[in-house]
């Protein structure tokens, strides 16, 4: 037995008050950070409050914040949460409103399941099979990562967009979009496609910052389901949206100058289209990009144009038959998903 | 000496040159020979990949290719290029997409054998050159300075790529660094999440609201200033602070200082040759501050 020193972040509805208290709980090899809030409630405090139910990783129900990072609360031992000795600091998942002590209100997390439409849409034309709708192995495979979610929450809670952004869709309900634009099942692949990469909160909102991966218990890998989501969206036609040009022209800078071209990404990413056929709003994005500009100026933070286009002589030639190489190539295979399948595979295999 | 393949990345090569000047100013007091990637090529940043995930691979074996050809450790001096480069290497590993990937560097009459293990500056300092070292080559110590800690996204997720497990080091990098120059860690909740930055073009009242929150955060801590092994972060940070503090509705005024303009001001370097001239939100009275 060790004594292990729990603070908790609570909150009291009642009084609309938030506040920190400590507890001491004694520890048995393997104990879970669950086990603590268990003890603690019957034989401490029995008004703190916290979900929980299955205690073996499947319900979903425990995710909390544990020393700053959501995770199942029943998935993590007291051993790997805090250095022998140190204090567990435990709080309520973030990005959404607490009700008490640790327990969230989920409506809005659980609300972009049903923006997204996450259920499967059958062909409605076709005569059912006579035993079951069947799904390849091999098809299965490529996307079984995201069909694992528990919904627990813990990607939404930790997610950086979702910090900022009520509108945005969020890992979870993005993983489980791409689940079944993956499922040959499902008959809104193309519909879904546009919806995730045209409207407002959707795939392109993501900054990458692989917070979803880190938090999730079950390797959904939300993030990479969200890039492949990119990739399908543009291979699809999907391309009106600043995202898709965004990719472009940096994609294209490369192409030319073997390196990034910031002078040119803002201008690539309003749309040179917009921009030339005079559309007020484009014109309006690129004047918002003006002050920044004239202050990385003022700095002298600017390459010249002479200096630009001097960038990478040596490489030039090699990295641009690399490009045309892969282009050509990406007519003859399905490159991409080839790549994912590699990707997926080391990701899943490395935990 | 230590010898090093360099790949600077774009932004030091663009719109931080600072950082690319600062680098070699410290390296030079260090010791390093560093054998600059001229003809390598962008790691896409993620960005090639959103579109072209294979072609972003193949642009990143060729640089590791040509790290690993000179026998030279890969060394990055930008969060989002490591853990790119970090990310392709993984991917490499399995030796069928190798063996396709190589298809295309054959032509250049190179091979990517899975071996690189690119690394940033940052960890470098504590992994290569060692806290006693850098401790020794301290000549003007930071002991009046605040500093927040900005790790930007790819130095610390995901973990399963950066070797965490292997190099405990590399989760607290940046405040073991602040720590053995002499100063003070400010720690706040943004200091591990993103700057906004990747989504500038595509949203920009979500990237600035990002970036400043984090900067507001680390101000009312009592940061004097952040330190970043991010270029991208710190074009968000920096170049962006004024309109960031415009979306959030505050005042900010927060030096945001590289990696190794830090390292150089506490080994005594000229803050002009660490181009610490060259930054949108002024680095004046924290110069002051430190008697500069």
């Amino acid at each position: 037995m060790t004594d292990q020193q729990i603070t908790i972040q609570r909150y009291n509805p009642d009084t609309d008050s938030s506040y920190e208290e400590s507890f001491t709980v004694d520890v048995q090899p393997g104990q879970t950070v669950l086990d603590c809030l268990n003890a603690i409630k019957w034989e401490q405090d029995g008004t703190l409050s916290f979900r929980m139910s299955c205690r073996h990783a499947i319900c979903g129900s425990c995710a909390m914040k544990v020393n700053g990072q959501s995770m199942l609360t029943c998935q993590t031992q007291v051993d790997a949460a805090a250095e022998r000795g140190d204090p567990i600091e435990i709080g309520p998942m973030g990005n959404q409103k607490v009700v008490k002590d640790l327990v969230v209100d989920v409506t809005k997390f659980l609300h972009q399941f049903e923006r997204a439409e996450t259920w499967l849409e059958p062909y409605e034309d076709q005569e059912p099979p006579e035993k079951e709708y069947r799904q390849k192995v091999e098809e299965f495979d490529h996307w079984s990562h995201a069909s694992t979610c528990i919904h627990c929450g813990a990607c939404y809670s930790d997610c950086t967009v979702a910090g900022v952004d009520e509108n945005f869709l969020g890992p979870a309900a993005l993983a489980k979009a791409y689940r079944f634009v993956m499922d040959s099942r499902d008959s809104k692949r193309e519909e879904r496609l546009e919806f995730l990469s045209e409207s407002q909160g959707g795939i392109w909102d993501c900054t990458r910052c692989y917070m979803c991966v880190q938090a999730c218990p079950k390797d959904v890998l939300p993030m990479d389901a969200i890039m492949e989501l990119r990739t399908l969206a543009i291979e699809a036609g999907h391309t009106n949206n600043h995202g898709s040009r965004h990719h472009k022209g940096f994609t294209s800078g490369v192409r030319k100058r073997g390196r990034l071209d910031e002078m040119m990404l803002p201008i690539q990413s309003v749309g040179v289209g917009r921009l030339l056929t005079g559309n007020l709003g484009a014109h309006k994005e690129m004047m918002d990009y003006t002050p920044g500009a004239i202050r990385l100026l003022k700095s002298r933070k600017l390459l010249t144009i002479a200096q630009r286009h001097g960038a990478n002589q040596a490489g030039r030639e090699q990295i641009q038959r690399i490009f045309d190489e892969v282009e050509s190539e990406k007519h003859h295979h399905d490159v991409d998903n080839d790549a994912f399948g590699a990707e997926f595979e080391t990701a899943i295999g490395g935990h | 000496m230590s010898k090093y393949a360099f790949w600077p990345g774009c932004v030091a090569r663009g719109a931080a040159p600072e950082l690319y000047t600062s680098t070699l100013a410290v390296a030079e007091h260090l010791g390093f020979d560093l054998v600059e990637l001229e003809a390598a090529a962008c790691t896409g940043a993620g960005i090639i990949s959103d579109g072209e995930p294979y072609l972003q691979d193949v642009l990143n074996a060729r640089t590791m290719a040509m790290a690993e050809q000179m026998d030279l450790p890969l060394m990055d001096i930008c969060s989002t290029c490591v853990g790119v480069h970090r990310l392709a290497a993984e991917k490499l590993r399995d030796v069928d997409y190798r063996i396709r990937i190589n298809h295309h560097l054959a032509p250049e009459g190179i091979e990517y054998r899975g071996l690189a293990d690119p690394r940033h500056l940052l960890w470098i300092l504590l992994e290569d050159v060692g806290i006693d070292k850098i401790n020794s080559m301290i000549r003007r110590p930071l002991e009046e300075l605040n500093l927040g800690p900005f790790y930007g996204c790819y130095i610390v997720r995901p973990e399963r790529t950066l070797d965490f497990e292997a190099h405990p080091t590399r989760r607290n990098s940046l405040e073991q660094l602040i720590d053995v120059l002499g100063a003070t860690t400010v720690t706040y909740d943004g200091m591990t999440k993103c700057c906004g930055f990747p989504i500038l073009t595509t949203n920009k009242k979500n990237s600035l609201t990002m970036a400043g929150t984090h900067l507001n955060e680390a101000q009312s801590k009592g940061a004097d200033a952040l330190v970043t092994p991010c270029p991208l972060c710190h074009l968000n940070l920096d170049a962006q602070q004024p309109d960031a503090a415009k979306v959030i509705d505050r005042r900010l005024n927060l030096p945001i200082l590289h990696v190794p303009q830090l390292l150089g001001l506490a080994m005594g370097i000229e803050p002009d040759k660490l181009g610490l001239t060259r930054h949108v939100v002024d680095t004046r009275n924290l110069l002051n501050k430190l008697g500069v």
